[in-house]
């Protein structure tokens, strides 16, 4: 193991499918007990994850996870992971306990013991009743519960969950989202949650990285920033005027444009609302409406859309 | 951890070998073959071949009951070495081969269909076990009707008749050792590849089963029109029964040498493990 601490590192990991580049030079150190991967649709987060997984090579660079390398390590790699897929997956002849069993003891689970955990699994889930029943009968709800059954069953160290969320109702959503906030807080299992979803990403996650057509956008501690408390103010102006915002810029604010009129600042310490106050005054224009608030991941996202790409 | 309790707990004991784990998908996958009881019924079926080949044996050594049947020793030997030498071979091949088109499309194109893949192969078992487990299934089920069958039987006469009869037919053994391996392992890779690519597991079944007639029958209407005993290459039944002639050193049925037969299965199986390689993967990249 090259680092203890960290649970994905990714060294100019670069994938091409198609002929198409799909992620270009990541290059970052993972850390967090359940790491968000956020992005647009088509950023590249379930192609890392398949990445990390051995389903596609790397075109060039590499990554460990948790201190195995990609190259020549893959079956090392999975043995230590849990994998929840974002599409619909399943065998449908078998039933759910047959399934689940036949999952752990391929991933090395003794016959015996897979199938006491298989019913353990199952009963987590909130598919105890249904245990017996064929595959092809479930709900996607239940579905979607079985393949986080059968990405539990053998106990990994670290869960890649791709999507847990896909076709939820509100109920099931919330449910699916307070099992995987029991299994982080019971801190054996490490999670990678990869996710559109902030709120979901924000729920679950300590640390995220933000993947902008394949790139790495932003990477923050999600805990830090919650602790930071640094101070952030959301502006809507009566009307466009870019010397207001290049004069906020030059006070040191970091700016975010939604729109013309709208945009969101973070001040510096050294820098208070009565600063942006007497430089809309010197620059002609009122405030529809000014709110202080805390950061969120919304705007880290937010920032890390709108900024150039080119990977941090 | 009790059921009742509903948490989560890691895994840290041992795990079985991971050079066998591709059983796993055997035993997993033979269990579902036979819980059917139809199938179960024509697989018993399929013992027929040897039991004929067992009763021939037993018969040709019972004088008594030779002649309350009216039949010499001399005829029902011969007829037994005959059935022996060639025959069981076929009656075993042709029911081994329907097994195949009945399990095989149950082995890979339901885990095609429904995006199983994904989900073994992001366990520490990669795609080489994946069709080593599912090949391992039909080579269980096609042995014991076939190959052990015939060197059953081939045991069962050797110990009737003593006296070195088994050293003077060691041919037999071999050619059922060899001819049913190379047809197993035919059958098997190509059902698989058809199964990959069909997705749905009628259109597997009658793929496997068009192809042998389609190509069969492509190759009668050929030599119509095309007097070349090579013509018999594109034929699977025309080649089987060459390598088995070969094998049993009796005259070929066609017209090819026996080489042009061993080198066609051969590039059968050879492209079936290509479209395996290029079909089996956890996610199909589209271009």
């Amino acid at each position: 193991m090259t680092s203890s601490a960290a649970v994905i590192e990714l060294d100019g990991l670069s994938v091409s499918l198609g002929g198409r580049p799909i992620l270009s030079d990541l290059r970052t150190s993972l850390t967090g007990r359940a790491i968000g991967l956020l992005g647009p649709n088509g950023a590249g987060k379930t192609t890392l994850l398949r990445t990390l997984l051995g389903f596609y090579p790397a075109s060039a660079g590499t990554a460990r996870v948790l201190g195995h390398d990609l190259n020549g390590s893959s079956k090392a790699i999975r043995a230590l992971i849990g994998y929840m897929p974002e599409s619909d997956a399943h065998i449908a002849g078998l039933t759910a306990v047959r399934f689940v069993r036949l999952m752990g003891e391929l991933s090395g689970l003794p016959a015996d013991l897979a199938l006491e955990r298989a019913h353990d699994a199952l009963f987590y889930v909130g598919l105890g009743e249904a245990r017996y029943r064929r595959l092809g009968t479930f709900s996607t709800g239940m579905k979607q519960k079985v393949k986080l059954a059968q990405a539990l069953v053998h106990g990994p160290p670290l869960l890649f969950l791709d999507e847990p969320t896909n076709g939820l109702d509100p109920p099931a959503r919330k449910r699916m989202l307070e099992l995987v906030c029991e299994i982080r807080d019971q801190g054996e299992t490490q999670i990678v949650l990869s996710s559109h979803l902030l709120h979901d990403v924000e729920l679950v996650c300590d640390e995220v990285m933000i993947l902008k057509q394949g790139r790495v956008a932003e990477r923050c501690d999600l805990e830090r920033e919650r602790l930071a408390n640094r101070s952030f103010v959301e502006l809507e102006l009566l009307r466009p005027s870019e010397a207001f915002a290049a004069a906020a810029a030059e006070l040191g604010c970091e700016m975010a444009l939604i729109d013309g009129t709208r945009m969101k600042l973070v001040l510096p310490d050294a820098v208070g609302v009565r600063d942006l106050y007497l430089l809309a005054d010197r620059h002609g224009v009122g405030f529809r409406r000014l709110d202080c608030k805390r950061d969120s991941l919304q705007d880290i996202f937010l920032r890390a859309m709108e900024a150039p790409s080119g990977g941090v | 951890m009790a059921v009742y309790e509903r948490t989560w707990r890691r895994y840290d004991g041992p795990l079985t070998r991971l050079d066998l784990r591709f059983l796993v998908i055997t035993r997993y996958a033979l269990r579902e073959a036979f819980s059917s009881r139809l199938f179960t019924a024509f697989y018993a079926l399929c013992a027929l071949p040897t039991l004929a080949g067992v009763f021939l044996v037993y018969l040709s050594h019972n004088s008594g009951l030779l002649s309350r049947l009216g039949a010499t020793q001399e005829v029902l030997s011969a007829l037994t070495m005959t059935y022996l030498g060639v025959y069981m071979f076929i009656y075993q091949a042709v029911p081994a081969f329907f097994v195949a088109v009945v399990v095989s499309p149950t082995l890979i194109a339901a885990d095609v269909s429904d995006n199983g893949l994904p989900l073994y192969l992001c366990r520490p078992i990669d795609r080489r076990d994946y069709v080593l487990g599912k090949v391992g299934v039909l080579a269980l089920l096609l042995s014991p009707v076939t190959w052990v069958g015939g060197l059953l039987v081939y045991a069962l006469q050797a110990l009737m008749e003593g006296h070195g009869w088994w050293l003077d037919n060691l041919r037999i053994p071999l050619a059922y050792l060899v001819g049913h391996a190379a047809w197993i392992t035919a059958v098997s890779l190509l059902s698989l590849a058809i199964s990959a690519w069909a997705r749905f597991k009628p259109a597997a079944r009658s793929g496997l089963v068009g192809i042998f007639l389609i190509s069969s029958g492509m190759s009668a209407a050929l030599k119509l029109s095309i007097h070349s005993p090579w013509i018999d290459l594109v034929s699977p039944i025309k080649v089987i029964s060459t390598i088995v002639a070969h094998l049993f050193g009796a005259s070929a049925p066609g017209g090819i040498p026996a080489w042009a037969a061993w080198l066609s299965l051969g590039a059968v199986t050879g492209f079936s493990l290509l479209l395996i390689h290029f079909k089996l993967r956890a996610h199909e990249v589209v271009r």
